[in-house]
């Protein structure tokens, strides 16, 4: 029987869809905070022009770089921290994304 | 939550967009078997100690738009299913949710159990998610 993967998320292209609601991601600078392992951010960052993604919890981290090396999706920058400790994020971001982070 | 979402301000243009996914608060998740038309409702999930969280989230929301850092450029919430083969999954896929997780009411998990040794054959395990998103503009 053809069951979708286990995970506690909604499906490929559903959470970009929602946001478009409200926000194009194409060309834009987007600032994700609680990234995790980079499930969702995978999705909109070939459409944005770049990403800062942030999480606290370092195996996520980990897994999101090592998705990135094998897969590409070179515009991300995958950081280990929290945005109260953000530094040097650049310039001014189109798009702030709270990811399921409360 | 509050502070954070200010600091995400701050890195935000003017006219940018601060965009919050969450679980929705009070759509909770619910399990039921389908099998081709038919949809059985079997439980409720509990979760109260993370509704507890998803309303200090919508409280920091609210204040940070009162406050005027934001002006609210609405909400929307949606509901999505992922599907089980057998209720051993269900066990699998709540350890898959960072804590809390949601639980079983009391004799729900039993009564899935129950119902499912009498589902047809290719029935399937339906857990209906939600989540709201709000989208916020820094003026």
């Amino acid at each position: 029987m053809a069951t979708t993967e286990l995970s506690a998320y909604p499906g490929e292209g559903f959470e970009p869809r929602l946001i478009e609601r409200f926000v194009s991601l194409r060309n834009k600078r987007v600032l994700e905070i609680g990234c995790g392992d980079g499930r969702l951010t995978f999705q909109y960052a070939p459409h944005a022009s770049s990403v800062l993604a942030i999480d606290p919890d370092r195996p996520s981290i980990d897994e999101a770089l090592f998705q990135q090396g094998e897969g590409g999706a070179p515009n991300i920058d995958f950081r280990l921290g929290s945005i109260e400790r953000l530094t040097r994020p650049g310039a001014p971001f189109d798009v702030a994304l709270f990811s399921w982070s409360l | 939550m509050v502070h954070a979402l200010r600091r995400a301000g701050g890195y935000l243009r003017r006219g940018g967009m601060l965009v919050s996914i969450r679980p929705h608060r009070t759509w909770r998740p619910s399990i039921a078997i389908v099998a081709g038309r038919s949809r059985v409702p079997v439980a409720t999930l509990l979760n109260t100690a993370f509704e507890v969280n998803l309303a200090a989230a919508e409280s920091a929301l609210e204040r940070v738009v009162d406050e005027g850092s934001f002006t609210l450029a609405g909400a929307q919430a949606a509901r999505y299913r992922i599907y089980l083969a057998r209720p051993s999954q269900v066990r699998t896929y709540l350890e898959l949710i960072n804590p809390p997780r949601p639980r079983f009411p009391r004799g729900g998990r039993a009564r899935l159990n129950a119902m499912w040794t009498s589902a047809p054959r290719g029935a399937r395990i339906e857990v209906t998610e939600s989540l709201i998103v709000n989208g916020l503009r820094r003026p």
